[in-house]
């Protein structure tokens, strides 16, 4: 009944104003969707397809499974499968435990240090990950600035440690790229715990430690989410690093789509490991909206 | 005096501060080493560095690849944001405004790109760009440059409009103005601080972008990335180090540019 009187009562200008609004979404809005339709579907579309036609340049052009067949039945492959999501997740744990502290600290003591703190996060954005990774190589060589003292000064070790090109500098590229990330995340939601909720915990006995698992972890959940997420994603589809201080360590999908194209140029087989990328990473965007939907649900 | 009674009530706070101070010594160690090594005067890198000379600075100079890819990477990575602010700053203003149930589901692919794997998206804008006929173009990395860029702008440009009232445009067009006065006059002052944030993000992603760029290579299209990259498989001499240290420089000026007229505040936003 009330909305039945309200229409005809609002003022003109206010129905102008609606129209506008209604014809503005539309025509602003349209040149991003076809712009992103023409450029962005079609070639993931058609990266769709070459996975199922792998003849697809040549001339035998029908359906077939060969290269999931090829990806999913072989052990090595299935083992790349299986080394990239472990490595992920091995980054985005490592992440947490090194983030979530930085995290608290920077909402809960930095004060006048925290524009500092947020500035020391967002440096490292600024270079590009060529420097960071040569910056690793120089650290981490044969006789570079940990080896040397370890072997001169301390004398700890007889020979230099093989560091760069293992495992253990794959991890640590990808944590020292991807851990701002997991911060910053965290953070934001840190930053909106009433701290009234700790002191009542206090209050009603809870020392320090009870207060943090029982009342500040469980309530930073989501932030924990969103930054868990978005690293698992990222570090899942990184190869730079990889490429250039992971070595042969780690073989990932996305080192072999680099390889299947710089030398083995099976594009089929290249086109299926991407679209196996791609469904992860679908999966992970779906993830991430559950996960805001439901904050928006409680807020 | 004063201390002590804050460490009394905060006992975990020195720790977590010590915590603090050595994660970013990690964060910044390889960044300053960098820096340090593009002085080095050898032609090799070598613990402790023997002297200093600002010889590798020349070598950006005198090496062709470089400054010609240098020249690309700045052309690509304006032209690139400049397409997508003309596409994304509409799009977001009117995303965060309507009422529209798709809204939601339009803003959400608008800022997909943002999650998919960038070497997955390099191999299949090859293919399609090349079945298209643009092929190995700088008009190919233009357009695939534009995808990835157009999430940054539309989520700094979204962070800022919600924050602002729509009491403004509302007035100016009580007060008489038009829609085109109103959004020049009006709303573009508003969102200005959102482009310049979202185009810096653009830029610097452009600049950085080495797993789509490398499909496009050519003698004409190489970024500087990419020349970069076959530079340092090749040699480890601290000319590498140098650029860098010359890109980083360029990349925090910018950053200081942007936050002294317009402030970063928005920046992290996160959306």
């Amino acid at each position: 009944m009330t909305a039945t009187v309200a229409a005809p009562a609002a003022s003109a200008p206010a129905r102008r104003r609606k129209a506008h609004s209604g014809a503005l979404s539309i025509w602003w809005v349209l040149p991003a969707v076809l712009f992103l339709i023409v450029f962005y579907v079609f070639p993931i579309v058609q990266n769709g397809y070459r996975g199922f036609y792998p003849e697809f340049a040549g001339a035998g052009l029908e359906f077939n499974l060969r290269a999931y067949a090829k990806l999913l039945g072989d052990s090595f492959y299935l083992g790349v499968i299986v080394d990239t999501f472990w490595l992920s997740a091995l980054v985005t744990l490592i992440c947490l435990v090194l983030g979530y502290p930085v995290a608290y600290f920077l909402v809960r003591y930095s004060g006048r240090w925290s524009g500092v703190i947020i500035f020391l996060l967002i440096a490292p954005l600024l270079t590009s990950i060529i420097m960071r990774t040569y910056g690793w190589r120089v650290l981490l060589a044969r006789r570079g600035l940990i080896n040397n003292p370890l072997l001169d000064q301390l004398g700890l070790i007889d020979a230099p440690l093989r560091l760069v090109n293992t495992q253990g500098s794959a991890v640590v590229g990808l944590v020292h790229v991807l851990v701002p990330f997991m911060v910053l995340a965290v953070a934001s939601v840190l930053q909106g715990i009433d701290t009234r909720l700790e002191e009542s915990a206090r209050i009603l006995g809870a020392n320090r430690w009870q207060t943090f698992l029982r009342v500040t972890l469980p309530l930073s959940l989501d932030g924990i989410g969103t930054g868990a997420i978005m690293v698992f994603m990222i570090a899942n589809g990184s190869f730079v690093t990889l490429l250039l201080i992971g070595g042969d360590s780690f073989r990932t999908l996305p080192l072999l789509i680099y390889q299947q194209f710089n030398t083995t140029r099976d594009f089929g087989f290249a086109a299926a490991m991407g679209n196996l990328l791609l469904l992860s990473a679908v999966g992970c965007l779906y993830l991430q909206l559950r996960l805001i939907r439901r904050r928006g649900v409680k807020g | 005096m004063r201390l002590w009674r804050r460490f009394k009530r905060n006992p975990e706070a020195p720790m977590l501060g010590a915590f603090v101070v050595l994660f970013f010594a990690f964060m910044l160690a390889p960044i300053l080493i960098v820096v340090i090594v593009a002085f080095n005067d050898a032609n090799f890198v070598a613990f402790p560095l023997r002297g200093y000379s600002l010889r590798w600075f020349y070598r950006i100079v005198e090496y062709r690849p470089f400054l010609d890819s240098f020249v690309v990477s700045l052309e690509l990575a304006f032209a690139s944001t400049l397409v997508a602010c003309l596409l994304g700053v509409p799009a977001s203003l009117a995303l965060v405004r309507g009422r529209s149930r798709y809204a939601n589901a339009i803003a959400t692919f608008l800022l997909s790109p943002l999650a998919m794997p960038l070497i997955v998206l390099g191999l299949a804008f090859l293919f399609y760009l090349s079945a298209l006929g643009l092929g190995v173009s700088f008009l190919s990395l233009l357009i695939s440059h534009t995808v990835v860029g157009l999430p940054y702008i539309m989520r700094t440009v979204a962070g800022v409009y919600r924050g602002v009232s729509s009491d403004f445009e509302e007035t100016a067009s009580i007060l008489g103005a038009n829609r085109p006065q109103t959004f020049w006059y009006v709303t573009l002052p508003l969102i200005r601080p959102g482009i310049f944030a979202g185009a810096l993000f653009s830029i610097l992603i452009s600049f950085d972008n080495l797993p789509i760029s490398f499909f496009f290579g050519s003698a004409e299209t190489n970024t500087l990335p990419v020349v970069m990259l076959s530079y340092i498989e090749h040699q480890f001499d601290p000319s590498i180090a140098a650029l860098s240290a010359v890109q980083m420089l360029l990349a925090v000026f910018a950053l200081l540019v942007v936050e002294r007229i317009y402030g970063l505040k928005h920046m992290s936003a996160p959306t």
